[in-house]
């Protein structure tokens, strides 16, 4: 099973909404991804500008609370996981995914690179503007009937909808 | 709980996340993009599935008094252009913040850029948030969750979504079975036996 090239996604699925037990008993948490961004970038800017952290939003980031240090480890920990199936699997990844060279319409792979970075980009900037991305929003805020999360998703979907048929080829 | 262990747990649930996300081939740039282009549906059933589940297992431990949930604070101007930027984010990186990590995990080059611009647009977001904090990203009707409007207990509305997205999810497999949508690489990658011109040489061999 764990050297399996693919699972149903249902399976996986259940595995990843039962990753709310350890969250919510443990941490007293839902799970999410964003916020471990301003955490990590706000450290590293601090090395250029130390008077970032004296901005209240940056300096609740990176305060050394279990929270906070407990959402970056979560994500260091899905590139390890993920790293771990695809060696059990077996699958060989390309340096590029081949979808790429098809919905961009070049093989350029320095183009694919500034469109990956302007794309984190614009994916931080809105995921801490709505306070929450697929995982705070979706996984975990849907599931506790948020309306703000509902909301967020929603528009999540419409905007990602909109960008993949006008500015991407068909795949 | 110290500091060292909240940082074990957070690795351990990490690994068993970004295993889930690998397995589940939702990290990958084909699938979600194809979502998005609403020509495949593995990502709406896998995330469907995750908040089914999140729903019944919050549904038993707050039904209990096990725990409080953690709801995030409806503030509606904020919850639209952000989802609609993130969203627009997610579709040209052909990943979300956490997917990101499950594709530099595997290897994909261009996930450290997504990475990279990810950090920026974090700390470009934090320069700007004082000045907009309390005209903008808190205008809302704070922690609200739809069985308080309802007037029923959250475990009640939980296990309704629960129902509700499991027929979704059923419907959704019998018009678009998983297996077929993996594609002979089990990346999401489908490409038409007629889109690619003539004599064009394949995307990839391995």
């Amino acid at each position: 099973m764990l050297s399996a090239k693919a699972w149903s996604p249902y399976a996986a699925g259940i595995v990843i909404g039962l990753l709310q037990i350890p969250a919510f008993l443990l941490i007293e948490t839902a799970l999410g991804a964003s916020s471990s961004y301003v955490t990590v970038g706000g450290l590293i800017a601090s090395l250029v500008d130390p008077a970032i952290e004296n901005i209240p939003y940056v300096a609740r980031h990176v305060a050394a609370t279990g929270k906070n240090w407990w959402q970056v480890a979560l994500v260091a920990g899905v590139a390890i996981g993920a790293f771990l199936s695809m060696r059990l699997s077996g699958a060989r990844r390309t340096s590029i995914s081949p979808i790429w060279s098809r919905a961009l319409g070049t093989e350029s792979h320095g183009y694919r690179y500034a469109v990956a970075f302007v794309a984190g980009f614009l994916m931080l900037v809105g995921a801490r503007i709505a306070d929450g991305c697929t995982s705070g929003h979706g996984l975990s805020g849907v599931a506790q009937l948020s309306v703000g999360s509902i909301v967020a998703v929603t528009a999540m979907f419409a905007g990602g909808i909109a960008a993949a048929m006008l500015l991407l080829r068909r795949l | 709980m110290s500091l060292l262990t909240a940082i074990l747990t957070g690795l351990a649930m990490g690994v068993v996340f970004g295993f889930a996300l690998e397995k589940s081939r939702v990290f990958e740039p084909g699938i979600i993009v194809g979502q998005m282009q609403l020509r495949n549906f593995i990502m709406l059933k896998v995330f469907l599935t995750a908040v089914a589940t999140g729903a019944v297992v919050l549904a038993v431990l707050n039904g209990f008094g096990y725990v409080k949930l953690q709801p995030k604070a409806a503030v509606y101007a904020a919850d639209i252009v952000g989802g609609l930027v993130l969203g627009v984010g997610i579709a040209l990186a052909g990943a979300c913040p956490g997917t990101t990590l499950a594709q530099a995990g595997v290897g994909y080059r261009d996930a450290l850029f997504t990475l990279a611009g990810g950090l920026a647009g974090a700390v470009a977001f934090s320069y700007v948030q004082p000045s907009i904090e309390k005209n903008f990203l808190s205008i809302g009707d704070g922690k609200l969750i739809v069985t308080d409007l309802i007037g029923v207990p959250y475990w009640q509305g939980a296990l309704v979504l629960a129902a509700l997205l499991a027929i979704v999810l059923f419907a959704l497999e019998r018009a678009f079975p998983w297996r077929e949508e993996l594609g002979s690489d089990v990346d999401g990658n489908r490409p038409a036996a007629d889109a690619r011109p003539a004599g064009s040489k394949p995307a990839l061999v391995r």
